[in-house]
């Protein structure tokens, strides 16, 4: 049942993307509310079915790597869904809907084998997985943003004009929105990840045990503390900053492809 | 039967007739008032207005004859600077029905504008119908006609951005200011220089919420000039380059011979500025500002040529939108058709509903005069019965009128329905009738 309503979700930001990518280009407005419309119901799907699989499995649905990677896409969307409201940024949508889905394109598998018996962990690496998860999804629409601005950027240094151009919001407007999706995301990855380290020696044994995923987690932290350093320190901003976000990103999907694929301490 | 009345529209505008014969046929409020008068008195119109614009000159009317209706209100508008009809008609166009319809649409929504998308021509053709409604030359269908070009113009307004990208230098820099900041309210900026396209640039800005205005100039008492008309700061011109760390814009139009913003000042300014950008419009020929500053990160300048590009760019998107707006235009043309054929049956049915309360008025009254006894409860008994025998009587063919304009052959129904309650002259299709 789950599955089917991941899958239901699942098209639904694919074509909603497509819509969003569409109305970038487009002379109308409609496909933009078409975008708006399908991810809304894709969300509400993906909604039900995060709680359609916590009851079927009888336990909390983020225990597992790919359980994780769904509820940061489902976070995000609804990041991104807020934001766009209360922004009226209205072209967001046609830049994170694709980053978000490219995050999930392994997930239909990894939710279909349902992994009855999670990994026995203790009530602290819940609110870890919880919190880090938050972290994330902040850190993916920090991303998402930061493209724009660099593209914004570009085209204002170029004095180029098209529908893109137009469609586009101002480039403070997407640096404030850099900045403030970076301080959101930022404590959330922190505190999420302290807690990680600190319930390690319980589960693991010691901190030090090696594991890709920690290490990766260690690796995006330090870049993205740097980022937000600079800034408070001044002159880290526009350009720099989205350098920073896109670096921070990259380390951001190796991190979760390294609790994907490679067989560390965090299993899958 | 007399034919139905056609709606049309007679005109020139800037593309047909020369701005020499346009002038002379341009005419103050009253003077138009007067015309109007004139031309409903003579009878060759049912309705009548008048646009007069620098840009064009029309008549929007009803009448029997089209021609005939054209001929007499351009002699007339002619007449006044001695100039006759045949040296106006091979300047003069004439559309007919539904192409009038579209016409009146197009002028309305600034389709047919010099500057395609102009914001005025829709408010000049506002005072134009307000103009012939207290003059009692505009009927049902101007009326119709003209409710409809000013929801078919905002429609344009609003679904298309034919109205909505500068075509203007100055707008130009504004709208580009727009793309960097947020919202252009408490934005400092710094006029170097005077020139009346950088003053208007200015002006823009304040009335978008920019404050304060730093004016500086060679010439110290043309700073504070200016800075009075802007309700400005002056500034000293040697503080320039210190001045360029307080502000978000700058717009540069000296006539100075080489660029007096350097890039190395920028370069200062932005360490001052931390990440907040510097937007720099110079309009100068030779130019102001170093070309070299929109290399720098966080600062953007856009010399006269840049602005240029932008404007054609938004002016060939204008033209683009236009062909949407064209498309809205027609379904609004078919949506007036639809309007107008009801209006061709209300006057049978005004006049139907007349002849039987004339009627019942009048079998009252009979009734009454029978019945010298009658006391206040039987009157109104006799009252209510007939009124009532009326309009069930009344019921199916206003009904069937109706319908039958929707379905689109009102005539017939018109005619049949005249026949058959013998009413006198609303089988034409004049709607004051």
């Amino acid at each position: 049942m789950n599955a089917v309503l991941y899958d239901v979700a699942l098209t639904a930001y694919i074509l909603a993307a497509a819509a969003a990518i569409g109305s970038l280009f487009g002379r109308r407005d409609q496909l933009a509310w078409v975008a708006l419309l399908l991810t809304q119901a894709g969300w509400i799907c993906h909604t039900a079915a995060v709680i359609v699989r916590g009851v079927e499995l009888g336990r909390l649905p983020f225990m597992t790597m790919a359980e994780t990677i769904s509820l940061v896409i489902w976070a995000a969307i609804l990041l991104d869904l807020w934001l766009e409201r209360r922004q009226r940024i209205r072209p967001l949508s046609a830049f994170m809907l694709p980053v978000i889905l490219a995050l999930g394109l392994g997930l239909p598998t990894g939710l279909r084998s349902m992994a009855l018996e999670a990994p026995a962990r203790g009530g602290w690496i819940a609110v870890h997985v919880a919190l880090v998860l938050v972290g994330l999804a902040a850190l993916v629409l920090n991303f998402g943003i930061a493209l724009m601005y660099l593209l914004r950027e570009r085209q204002l240094k170029a004095k180029r004009t098209g529908t893109i151009y137009r469609r586009l919001p101002p480039l403070e407007t997407l640096d404030r929105l850099t900045v403030a999706t970076l301080t959101i995301g930022f404590p959330f990855l922190t505190v999420g990840l302290a807690l990680g380290v600190l319930s390690a020696p319980a589960a693991w044994g010691s901190v030090l045990t090696f594991d890709p995923l920690a290490l990766f987690s260690l690796v995006m932290w330090v870049i993205y503390a740097g980022t937000l350093l600079g800034r408070v320190m001044g002159q880290w901003g526009g350009r720099r900053a989205a350098y920073f976000a896109i670096a921070g990103f990259c380390v951001l999907l190796a991190t979760l492809g390294a609790g994907v694929f490679l067989h560390g301490r965090h299993g899958s | 039967m007399p034919a139905p009345h056609t709606l049309f529209v007679a005109g020139m505008n800037h593309r047909t007739a020369p701005v020499a014969v346009r002038e002379q046929l341009a005419l103050e409020e009253e003077k138009i008032r007067e015309i109007l008068a004139d031309l409903s008195g003579r009878g060759v119109l049912d309705e009548v207005m008048i646009v007069s614009t620098c840009n064009r000159v029309e008549v929007y009317g009803v009448a029997p004859v089209p021609g005939e209706a054209r001929t007499a209100a351009f002699g007339r508008l002619g007449s006044h600077r001695g100039l006759a009809w045949r040296d106006l008609e091979p300047l003069v166009y004439t559309v007919t029905g539904d192409e009038a319809a579209l016409h009146a649409f197009r002028v309305a929504a600034s389709l047919d504008s010099m500057v395609l998308g102009e914001p005025q021509i829709l408010g000049q053709v506002k005072d134009a119908f307000a103009l012939a409604q207290s003059a009692g030359t505009a009927g049902p269908v101007l009326h119709a006609l003209m409710s409809q070009a000013f929801g078919a113009a905002k429609r344009v307004r609003t679904e298309t951005e034919v109205g909505r990208l500068a075509v203007s230098v100055s707008y130009a820099a504004v709208e580009l200011a727009r793309k960097i900041f947020d919202g252009l309210e408490g934005r400092a900026v710094l006029l170097v220089g005077a020139g009346e396209m950088s003053e208007l640039a200015a002006r823009h800005l304040v009335d978008q919420g920019a404050l304060p205005v730093y004016v500086t100039n060679r010439t110290w008492s043309r700073a504070q000039e200016l800075a009075r008309g802007l309700g400005g700061i002056a500034v000293p011109f040697d503080q320039l380059a210190a001045t360029l760390a307080l502000v978000d814009i700058v717009v540069a139009s000296t006539a100075a011979p080489e660029p007096i913003v350097t890039a190395d000042q920028v370069r200062t300014a932005l360490q001052a500025r931390r990440t907040r950008p510097l937007f720099f419009i110079d309009i100068a020929v030779p130019r102001n500002v170093e070309p070299a500053v929109n290399d720098l990160e966080n600062a953007f300048c856009y010399d006269i040529d840049d602005l240029r590009s932008v404007v054609e760019a938004n002016l060939k998107e204008r033209q683009r939108e236009a062909l949407r707006a064209q498309a809205l235009l027609e379904q609004e043309v078919v949506k007036f058709a639809g309007r107008l054929q009801q209006l061709e049956v209300v006057p049978t049915i005004v006049s139907l509903r007349e002849k039987l309360e004339a009627i019942r008025r009048a079998e009252v009254e009979r009734a009454l005069g029978r019945l010298p006894a009658a006391g206040e409860d039987t009157r109104r008994v006799i009252e209510a019965l007939s009124q009532a025998i009326v309009n069930k009587v009344l019921h199916a063919p206003i009904v069937k009128l109706k319908d039958s304009s929707r379905a689109g052959h009102a005539r017939r129904w018109t005619e049949m329905i005249s026949e058959l309650f013998g009413l006198r002259g609303s089988g034409r299709s004049d709607p004051r009738e």
